[in-house]
C-alpha cells in the first residue's frame, strides 16, 4: 500500500511538470494553431537564463521567474511577428521555421557553454519535504503548486476576461471572430507571446531540479505533445489533467512493469485515446479538424 | 624480453638511418575529436594531452630524428570523422590518425584512413566492437569498454567487500544502466562477473539517458536493498539519478558510476552528497609514482602551460597514448601500416610503465590488454584516487562508507 501511494505521488509530482511544460504548448497549438517545435527550446534557453540571474548575480529562480517570463513573452511576440507572422498563409513553412529556430537555439547555447553540465544549485534543489507516504524534492512540490494556480488562473482568464473571451473566439472561428471585428492578428501575437512567458516559468520552476544540457528542452517536449493531443488543443483543462494523466501512467509503468517501457506504454495509451476520441479528452469536437476547414 | 629489447634496438638503429635521410620531414599525425559542439571540452582537453605528449617527444629529438606535428581534425558525428580524415589525408598529408572521444566517429574515421593506408590509432575511444571489424589500420592503445565492466567488478569484489565485512558471495548488488547498446554492453558484462564471484545481481535496471524522472527505477533499487549500486550512464541520467536517490533517501552502503561521474558538473549538481561515491574511469592524476611513472610531472608541465589543472583527466591518458604511439613508431621505424602493426604484435610492456599506469600488450585484434581504467572517490568536493590499491597515494583512506548521508 506505501509503495502504491509513493507511485501514485511521484506520478502527480511528474504529472505537475508535464502539465507545467504543456499549457504553453497548448495555447500556442490550440489557439495560433503552430506546432512549435521549439517550444522545449524557449525552456531550454529560459532554464539557461534561469542559471545566469543565479551564477551572476546569486538571484533565486524564483525571483528570477519574475524577470525571465516577461522577458519569454517579449521573445514570442518577436518571433511571432517576425518569423511566424509573415508566413501566415503557408502553414507548413511555419512549422519548418519554429524547427529551424530549435536547432539554431540548441546550437548557439552549446557554442556559448560548450556542453558542460550546468546545476542551479539553490536549497530548493536539494531539500527534501517528508511528505508522509513519501519524501519528495521541494522544487517538485513547488512546480506542482505553481502550475496547479497558473491552470486555474488561466481558465478563470479564458472564462471571464474579455481578452479571454476574444481568444476563444478565435479557437472557435478564426474568420467569424475577424468579421466580428477581432484583430486576429493581434490575438495570436500575445498569446504566441503568453505561451513563452509559461515556457519562461517553466524554465526556472525546472532549472533547480535537472542538470541543464542544451538537449534538455527535447526532453520535456516529447511528451508534452502527447499531453496536448490527448487532453485536447486549446483546451487549459485537458493540457493539466493530461499532464497529470501521463505522469502517473508513466509512473505506474516505471514502477510496476519496466523502467525501459514506461513511454512505449503511454503511446499506447495516447493512440487508444486518439481513436476514441479524437479531439482529445477535453477537447471540443471538431478542434482537431479546424487547421483543415480553414486553410 | 631480450627479443623485444632486441627487435627496439634495431628498429631504433633503423629509424635512426631513416632519420637522417628524412631529417626535415616531420611526421604529422592528425587529430581526430570533436573540438565544437557538446563534447568539445574533452576533444580540447585530450588534444592538450597529444600537444605535450608531442612536445615532450620533439625535445628528445623526435622520432630517429623526424619531428612530430598534430594537425586538428575537427569531427563530432561520423560523417565529420570521414570529411576531417579526406581533408587531413589530402589536403595536410598526413601521416597517421590518432583519435577520437566518440566512438561512431572512430568508427567511420578509422575505415576511412584504412581506404588511404594509414594508421589509426585509437586513444579513446571505448565501444568493444571497433576492434572486431578487423582494419587492417586500427590499433587501440586505449581502454574499451569492457575493461571498465571488469575492473568495476574487480573493485567490489576485491576492495568494497572486505570494506563492508562481507564475503563476495554475500555481495548484493544492483546494475542499473542506460538502455542503448553502450550501457546494456556493460551491464552484461558486470552481471556476468558478478555472478561468477558468487555474488548476487538483486536486480538490473535499465532506462533512457533523456529520461526526465527516474523515480521508478530508484524505487526498484531502493526496494531491492542492494550492498552496492553500479550505474552506467551519461551525465544527465547519472546525475538524476543521483539526485532522486537523495529526495528519496535511498542510501546504499556503496553507490558507484561508471563512464561519467568524475567531473565537476557532478560537484555542482549534488554538492556534498558526491562524498562517498565511487567512479570507474580513465586514470586520474593523483597516482603514486611507483604505478605511474612520471604523472605528478604531467601535471606540472600541464600547469605550466596552460595555468590550471587539468580540467579532465582524458589529458594525461591522451598523452599517454602520444607515449605509446612514440614507442610504436620507434619500434617500426616509421609510420608504415604493416611494421607498426607488426611493432604493436611484438611490443611487450608490463602495466606500470607509462604515465598513467598502462602497460602494452596487444592482442590478435590490436586492442592494448593494458590499459586499465581505475577508480577514484569523490571525497570532500574532489576526486582521490583509490583503487587499485598500489595507484593510490600513500596514505589514502576511504570516507562515508557505508554511506550515511
Amino acid at each position: 500500500m506505501n509503495t502504491f501511494l509513493n507511485v501514485l505521488l511521484s506520478g502527480l509530482l511528474l504529472g505537475g511538470i508535464y502539465a507545467l511544460v504543456s499549457l504553453g504548448l497548448n495555447l500556442i497549438f490550440g489557439v495560433v494553431r503552430i506546432v512549435n517545435f521549439a517550444q522545449g527550446e524557449f525552456i531550454m534557453v529560459a532554464m539557461y537564463a534561469t542559471y545566469a540571474c543565479f551564477f551572476f548575480f546569486g538571484m533565486s529562480p524564483y525571483v528570477a521567474v519574475f524577470i525571465i517570463a516577461p522577458g519569454m513573452f517579449l521573445f514570442g511576440i518577436i518571433v511571432q511577428r517576425l518569423l511566424l507572422q509573415p508566413l501566415r498563409d503557408e502553414p507548413l513553412m511555419q512549422v519548418f521555421t519554429t524547427f529551424g529556430l530549435l536547432i539554431l537555439m540548441q546550437n548557439v547555447v552549446l557554442a556559448i557553454t560548450r556542453g558542460e553540465g550546468k546545476s542551479v544549485a539553490v536549497a530548493a534543489s536539494r531539500t527534501v519535504i517528508d511528505l508522509g507516504i513519501m519524501k519528495a524534492n521541494a522544487g517538485r512540490v513547488i512546480i506542482f503548486i505553481v502550475t496547479a494556480a497558473i491552470a486555474g488562473a488561466l481558465l478563470a482568464f479564458l472564462r471571464y476576461s474579455h481578452a479571454g473571451k476574444v481568444i476563444r473566439a478565435v479557437i472557435q472561428d478564426r474568420d467569424a471572430a475577424r468579421l466580428m471585428g477581432i484583430n486576429v492578428e493581434l490575438t495570436y501575437l500575445l498569446v504566441f507571446g503568453l505561451g513563452a512567458a509559461l515556457a519562461g516559468v517553466a524554465g526556472s520552476l525546472l532549472a533547480p531540479i535537472y542538470t541543464l544540457q542544451p538537449q534538455i528542452g527535447g526532453n520535456f517536449i516529447l511528451a508534452a505533445f502527447a499531453v496536448v493531443v490527448l487532453g485536447g488543443m486549446g483546451s487549459v483543462a485537458g493540457a493539466y489533467i493530461g499532464g497529470l494523466a501521463v505522469g502517473i501512467v508513466e509512473s505506474f509503468a516505471g514502477y510496476y512493469v519496466d523502467p525501459a517501457l514506461k513511454q512505449a506504454i503511454w503511446f499506447l495509451i495516447f493512440i487508444a485515446v486518439l481513436v476514441v476520441r479524437p479531439s482529445g479528452l477535453f477537447g471540443r469536437k471538431g478542434t482537431e479538424e479546424l487547421g483543415l476547414r480553414q486553410h | 624480453m631480450t627479443m623485444t629489447r632486441r627487435t627496439v634496438l634495431a628498429a631504433a638503429a633503423m629509424a635512426a638511418g631513416l632519420g637522417m635521410a628524412q631529417a626535415q620531414e616531420p611526421i604529422k599525425i592528425g587529430a581526430i575529436n570533436p573540438y565544437s559542439g557538446p563534447l568539445a571540452q574533452y576533444g580540447d582537453e585530450a588534444t592538450r594531452g597529444f600537444e605535450l605528449g608531442v612536445e615532450a617527444i620533439n625535445a628528445a629529438g623526435g622520432i630517429g630524428g623526424r619531428k612530430l606535428v598534430i594537425v586538428r581534425g575537427d569531427a563530432g558525428n561520423p560523417q565529420q570523422g570521414i570529411a576531417a580524415v579526406e581533408k587531413l589525408v589530402s589536403q595536410d598529408k598526413v601521416d597517421l590518425f590518432m583519435g577520437t572521444y566518440i566512438s561512431a566517429v572512430a568508427n567511420a574515421a578509422s575505415d576511412a584512413a584504412a581506404r588511404h593506408g594509414k594508421i589509426y590509432f585509437e586513444a579513446m575511444a571505448l565501444a568493444s566492437d571497433l576492434t572486431e571489424r578487423g582494419l587492417p589500420n586500427f590499433i587501440r592503445g586505449g581502454p574499451n569498454a569492457t575493461h571498465f565492466a571488469e575492473r568495476s567488478v574487480q573493485a567490489m569484489v576485491e576492495f568494497i567487500a572486505p570494506k563492508l565485512n562481507k564475503k563476495p558471495s554475500e555481495l548484493k548488488v544492483w546494475i542499473e544502466h542506460e538502455d542503448t547498446i553502450y550501457g546494456t554492453s556493460i551491464a552484461q558484462v558486470q552481471k556476468r562477473l558478478l555472478e561468477a564471484a558468487g555474488a548476487k545481481v538483486v536486480g538490473v535496471g535499465s532506462h533512457n539517458f533523456r529520461a526526465i524522472d527516474l523515480n521508478d527505477a530508484i524505487l526498484r533499487a531502493s526496494n531491492a536493498q542492494p550492498d552496492i549500486w553500479v550505474g552506467t550512464g551519461y551525465v544527465p541520467d547519472n546525475t538524476l539519478l543521483l539526485r532522486t536517490m537523495r529526495d528519496q533517501g535511498f542510501k546504499p552502503p556503496v553507490a558507484m558510476l561508471l563512464g561519467t561521474g568524475d567531473s565537476a558538473d557532478f560537484r555542482e549538481a549534488l554538492g556534498d552528497f558526491m562524498d562517498g561515491v565511487f567512479v570507474v574511469g580513465y586514470p586520474h592524476a593523483d597516482l603514486s609514482e611507483a604505478f605511474a611513472p612520471g604523472a605528478a610531472a604531467f601535471v606540472q608541465t600541464y600547469k605550466a602551460k596552460y595555468n590550471r589543472d587539468p580540467v579532465a583527466p582524458q589529458s594525461l591518458s591522451a598523452f599517454t597514448e602520444m607515449m605509446i604511439l612514440r614507442d610504436l613508431l620507434t619500434a617500426a621505424g616509421g609510420t608504415d601500416m604493416q611494421k607498426v602493426r607488426a611493432a604493436a604484435a611484438a611490443t611487450d610492456k608490463p602495466l606500470k610503465t607509462y604515465t598513467n599506469g598502462y602497460g602494452v600488450k596487444f592482442d590478435e585484434k590490436m586492442q592494448n590488454q593494458r590499459a586499465i581504467p581505475n577508480m577514484v572517490q569523490w571525497q570532500a568536493g574532489k576526486t582521490v584516487t583509490v583503487f587499485p590499491t598500489d595507484a593510490a597515494m600513500a596514505g589514502t583512506t576511504l570516507v562515508n562508507i557505508p554511506r550515511a548521508k
